[in-house]
């Protein structure tokens, strides 16, 4: 198990993973139109599938709102 | 051959768009979804700003707003609203593109959370390094010249230096500085953002010949932000076509507008 956090929220995981993975798990569709950075580092698209999350890693999920 | 509209303005070009309209608008704070839709379209508005936020699994349907304003299939100009250093406006600028698939950015970078002042030194490290990596920046900044300065040096072909504090409605509170930087950067793009309150601030930038205004508040928190909307559409019109044909020069004395030539019951001293 490691522990990550996620929109700032502390998660459990089942281990290491990619960031493919663990959107899977936590149900990100990627046709809802996100961007994600993991540590305050942005993380393309294309790169989900070699981005591995580890222990206590900070992952944002950011998608489009309304702004000024 | 610049193409000239019906209301007698010409049209612009900004980040690689030519435009009509030289009014940008925010899609924050309105009462409903719907007000903001009619609000937009009453403006005339080309482009909208738009804003990134955590969003959580599930939520598949995404915002409300922002799939209205994707409808309207207007230009969008996201912002780096929030962040307080260079790194996480560049990471948000770099999201941003992603997710919007432009390379327009907002810069903003807050250093005082009393008057959401732009932080100049964070700001213009973002500008740098977003230049680089090929983003048009749009940098909100104060008025300060020297500020202004050092962002087209880092390669910033706009500017949008604040006429006051965000939301704060309190229009040009330095219109010599906005003067001054207008006067600097004779040809550069400059959008007023941030204070503006009501149409006649936004007649005054304009008259100076500032390129553009953006603000949402204004509109968004009125009375009546479809009426509102419509105001400040004129008024930014207005102030451009004003710019435009050349204000005549103030005088200390009055100076009669009839002719006083044939003047009646004039009779000659005698």
């Amino acid at each position: 198990m490691i522990e990550v956090s996620i929109n700032g929220e502390i998660r459990a995981l089942d281990g290491e993973m990619t960031l493919s993975q663990m959107l899977d798990i936590l149900g990100y569709r990627r046709d809802q139109g996100f961007a994600v950075a993991v540590n305050m580092v942005f993380v393309a698209i294309d790169k989900y599938d070699t981005t591995t999350i580890k222990e206590g890693d900070a992952i944002d999920i950011l998608a489009p709102v309304q702004g000024g | 051959m610049t193409k000239i509209l019906e209301n007698g303005n010409e049209m612009w070009e900004i980040g690689g768009k030519t435009l009509s309209s030289r009014l940008l608008i925010g899609s924050a704070l309105y009462p409903s979804p719907a007000s903001m839709e009619q609000a937009i379209r009453v403006s005339g508005a080309q482009i909208v700003t738009v804003a990134l936020r955590r969003q959580a699994a599930g939520e598949g349907g995404g915002n409300h707003y922002w799939n209205i304003i994707k409808e309207m299939g207007l230009s969008v100009l996201p912002n780096t609203a929030g962040c307080h250093s260079a790194k996480e406006a560049i990471t948000t600028a770099q999201m941003a593109r992603e997710v919007f698939g432009t390379n327009w950015i907002k810069l903003e970078v807050i250093g005082d959370q009393y008057n959401l002042q732009p932080d100049p030194y964070e700001t213009l490290k973002a500008a740098e390094v977003l230049v680089k990596e090929g983003f048009e920046v749009f940098p909100y900044t104060t008025d300060d010249l020297v500020v202004a300065k050092r962002l087209v040096d880092a390669g910033c072909r706009i500017l949008m230096p604040w006429g006051s504090p965000i939301g704060s409605g309190k229009g040009l509170m330095n219109p010599y500085n906005l003067r001054a930087i207008r006067e600097a950067f004779p040809d550069l793009t400059l959008i007023v953002d941030a204070g503006i309150g009501k149409p006649s601030h936004a007649v005054l930038a304009m008259e100076m010949g500032y390129d553009a205004i953006l603000l949402n508040s204004a509109i968004a928190l009125s009375h009546d932000p479809v009426r509102m909307a419509e105001a400040f559409r004129y008024a930014v019109e207005a102030g451009r076509a004003g710019y435009e044909a050349g204000m005549m020069p103030e005088r200390e004395f009055a100076s009669p507008s009839t002719p006083t030539v044939g003047t009646p019951f004039w009779h000659q001293n005698k």
